[in-house]
């Protein structure tokens, strides 16, 4: 229970579940995996079973094109991540899933996901927020892709997400920002004037 | 209240029972309960549904015509979505957050759209069976779809956006001007043309 306290924490900014309710309705369900550095969570051509919650540690998503990996979501403690699609539609995953440090999740397998919902009016609540709330995130990230330049990008993420540019590689990053590696590094120019702007406020 | 069904056909009450049959089990009755939340709003051709910077009050399904969703970036304008009948159209997260869009909505046919207003929303979910329900699986399936849309604008080829499109939606190059699908799948107008041709000689 200890553990999925960040869990617990992140479904009550949606909607008021006491401990009670989380320990009579989740708990059941909730299986705690552990992933070593580079291991997969999920691999591409597999069906996604599980909805994860990180609880500690650091994840991406990436597809291959080519010989290229592209990473569609990099991840820190308390998101979600998993292959949406593919655990929605029950068909195999273009994605695959690898944890980039040693990371600790919380997991609900589909079925038991489906049935918590079928069993409880509030549950089945809390699931349509949460997806609202992916949703909105998808489609903000969406918007940000088409109407940002890559500098705006660049600094928009790095403001916002400072302590990955220590934990994430910098070739992640890159494809996950959509650009070029080498790109990625004069950008990394930019980044020094910007933490001394930012300091100096 | 304003009662749509009155106005709704036959042929569309049937198009929209399908629809949400899709989800789940529903019965003609639980439709129109359903319907009694709704409104049909109806548009010309090249009206605004949506500007940037309104907040959008309605999720909406197109039950008949064709609406293109964009977004100004500098002088040009970037399609998103080209909906036609059965999709959802309208500014996702403004709706969801009350917010002003980024985003702007305008229809290319003359247009019916059925649609639900935010708060009449909140209401038919609370109090409508099932509502919960049906309002996850409508979103998750929503959620897929924009999923599977970025996934093949990054990961697939020019080429393959263009044939995979024009094969899946024959009837699209009729209804939609050129400059609109290729913004759509990110081809510059010149090499749609050029890719047009691919598709002639193939048949």
């Amino acid at each position: 229970m200890n553990t999925a306290k960040p869990f617990l924490s992140y479904l009550q900014k949606f909607v008021n579940l006491t401990d009670a309710e989380f320990e009579q309705l989740l708990m059941p369900v909730i299986k705690f995996r552990n992933f070593a550095k580079k291991e997969l969570l999920t691999k591409a051509g597999d069906v996604e079973n599980h909805f994860n919650f990180i609880i500690q540690g650091l994840i991406r998503k990436y597809y291959t094109k080519g010989s290229l990996e592209i990473n569609t979501q990099i991840s820190t403690e308390g998101h979600i991540i998993h292959c949406q699609e593919s655990y929605h539609s029950r068909l195999p995953s273009e994605y695959s899933i690898e944890a980039i440090e040693p990371s600790k999740v919380v997991s609900i397998s589909y079925a038991d996901l489906e049935e918590v919902f079928a069993a409880s009016k509030k549950m089945e609540h809390l699931g349509r927020l949460v997806i609202t709330s992916t949703m909105v995130l998808k489609d903000r990230w969406q918007i940000q892709m088409v109407k940002m330049t890559p500098r705006e990008r660049f600094l928009n993420f790095v403001t916002k997400n400072p302590e990955m540019m220590q934990r994430v590689p910098q070739k992640f990053l890159a494809s996950y920002l959509n650009f070029k590696p080498e790109t990625f590094s004069r950008f990394n120019h930019l980044l020094k004037g910007h933490v001394r702007a930012v300091h100096s406020l | 209240m304003n009662n749509p069904i009155q106005k709704v056909t036959t042929r569309s009450l049937e198009f929209i029972t399908e629809y949400l049959q899709r989800y789940m089990q529903m019965t003609k009755d639980e439709v129109e309960l359903l319907l009694q939340y709704c409104e049909l709003r109806y548009f010309d051709k090249k009206e605004i549904i949506l500007k940037e910077g309104e907040t959008d009050n309605y999720f909406s399904m197109v039950v008949s015509g064709l609406v293109r969703k964009y977004i100004r970036v500098k002088k040009n304008e970037v399609i998103l979505q080209l909906a036609t009948e059965g999709h959802m159209v309208h500014s996702e997260t403004s709706f969801l957050t009350r917010t002003p869009s980024l985003v702007e909505l305008e229809t290319l046919e003359p247009t019916t759209i059925l649609s639900i207003r935010y708060d009449l929303m909140q209401e038919a979910l609370a109090k409508y069976p099932n509502g919960e329900r049906l309002g996850r699986l409508i979103l998750t399936r929503m959620y897929i779809k924009k999923d599977e849309r970025k996934h093949d604008r990054a990961a697939k080829t020019m080429k393959e956006r263009f044939l995979e499109y024009v094969t899946n939606h024959p009837h699209m190059l009729q209804r939609v001007p050129q400059k609109y699908l290729a913004s759509y799948l990110n081809i510059k107008p010149e090499t749609f043309s050029r890719l047009k041709h691919l598709v002639k000689e193939k048949k």
